[in-house]
């Protein structure tokens, strides 16, 4: 059974950062999410994330070097988010 | 890739800057007494937020309706040696990052139009020469965290081109809600007080109020820039190469012009990781002998600025005959290379002062002395 906290992140990810041409099943959980070349994300799409983040989870991030492990990954982010809110789904 | 420098020196007439400590005589005293300008505020001023370092002129953080940095930007002005600036023979180069950008966001805020009239940087360029008497011959640049260095090497160029006599640069960056908060969420702006050059497990930067001038002229003179170099990367928005190609490129070119010298590097080191490894590094193995300091960890990043007010406080440094270290820096530093604590500035016959910016950019310059 699909996880739902992992479909939730990458229906977000695909709608804060408008990726046109990419389907939110199609995003790998376990592939980086920055330096792939299917998503060509960069680092002011992971402000975007990071804020659309702590606004919807409440969750803080403390500095980059979090933000980087965090977002290393769909699944990498549902276990930063879990750890934090473990209710989350 | 190594980047060119510019042969010609320009003698520095005159120098000061402004930051919470005073003057450039006074905040080199208080480096050299290991304080820090850094203080806990809330990321959004009024509004509130997470705790972040600022070093602030005047104890707070607003946009308000007359913007904060006229009065600072008054009182320093009053030691600008007399001139006819403006003119086409005596022009001004004002420099800054921030400018008025601030004051835009409280328009968005507020919808009071007062603050548009100093919310461009050629707005905020225009009242800042009313105020102060300005002629018409005023050169406005913003690059990030290199227009100072930018707005010198400029001055420099003009001299020794025979399009004028006499330069003044004057720069001024003052923090507003809306420019912490943009760092605040790229999260390198956070709880924790920045350790420039530290190996620690994470970064963190503080943010601070400054403004300087420098009045240049072709003349030698006691106190002089030479071997201005710039580069950019054109890597990326927020990061550099992570070969540090970067940053050895203005490296490589000032260890050439300073050949045979005794010097020490005033670097940029904000706080961040990536960036600050990659610049101890560069300096480390283009000038193998020479202590490395950064002052951002006690005076905060000052943005555009940072390159002037740095400048003005190094010049201090030298009057005093002592060079403050990395304050707030801890050890391990990522090279050995990285002084924490003040040198004896007779040990030295030049420094050379660098910075570095979003968007790959590096300027440095040698800041040469009898």
């Amino acid at each position: 059974m699909p996880d739902p906290l992992v479909a939730r992140l990458k229906t977000m990810i695909v709608e804060t950062l408008k990726l046109p041409d990419v389907r939110a099943e199609d995003i790998p959980e376990d592939e980086p999410l920055f330096g792939n070349t299917r998503l060509g994300l960069d680092s002011l799409d992971a402000l975007e994330l990071v804020l659309r983040l702590e606004k919807e989870f409440g969750i803080k991030i403390g500095n980059s070097e979090e933000s980087r492990r965090a977002l290393a990954s769909v699944s990498t982010l549902a276990a930063f988010i879990r750890a934090r809110q473990p209710a989350a789904s | 890739m190594t980047a060119n420098a510019d042969a010609a020196a320009a003698g520095v007439e005159a120098l000061d800057c402004l930051t919470p400590f005073g003057d450039a005589a006074a905040t080199a005293a208080a480096l050299l007494a290991g304080r820090r300008a850094l203080a806990p505020h809330p990321v959004l001023g009024p509004d509130g937020g997470d705790p972040v370092p600022l070093a602030l002129i005047g104890g707070a953080m607003d946009e308000p309706v007359t913007p904060r940095w006229l009065a600072p930007a008054r009182e320093l002005a009053r030691r600008i040696p007399a001139g006819d600036w403006g003119s086409a023979r005596e022009p001004v180069v004002v420099t800054s990052s921030n400018f008025g950008v601030g004051a835009m966001h409280a328009f968005t805020r507020d919808r009071d139009a007062r603050h548009l009239a100093h919310g461009t940087p050629f707005a905020a360029a225009a009242r800042l020469g009313r105020e102060l008497g300005w002629g018409e011959h005023v050169h406005v640049l913003s690059h990030a965290c290199v227009t100072a260095h930018l707005g010198l090497a400029l001055a420099g160029r003009l001299l020794h081109r025979g399009f004028a006599n006499r330069v003044l640069v004057f720069s001024f960056d003052f923090v507003s809600p809306f420019v912490a908060a943009g760092f605040h969420s790229l999260k390198i702006l956070n709880a924790a007080m920045p350790a420039p050059f530290a190996a620690r497990d994470s970064g963190s930067i503080g943010l601070g109020d400054g403004a300087a001038f420098a009045v240049l002229a072709a003349a030698p003179a006691p106190l002089r820039l030479e071997a201005a170099a710039l580069h950019n990367e054109m890597h990326h928005f927020t990061s550099n190469r992570p070969d540090g190609a970067g940053f050895t490129a203005c490296a490589v070119a000032m260890a050439a012009a300073a050949r045979g010298r005794r010097v020490w590097i005033k670097g940029h080191g904000t706080g961040t990781l990536e960036a600050g490894r990659l610049e101890a590094e560069a300096w480390r193995q283009a000038f193998p002998d020479a202590p490395l300091v950064s002052w951002k960890g006690s005076l905060g990043h000052t943005l555009g600025s940072c390159g002037l007010v740095e400048l003005a406080v190094a010049a201090a440094a030298l009057r005093a005959g002592r060079i403050p270290g990395t304050v707030g820096g801890e050890a391990p530093s990522f090279t050995a290379n990285v002084a924490l604590g003040p040198l004896a500035a007779a040990g030295f016959d030049a420094a050379v002062l660098s910075a570095n910016a979003f968007g790959g950019a590096h300027a440095s310059f040698i800041l040469a002395h009898d």
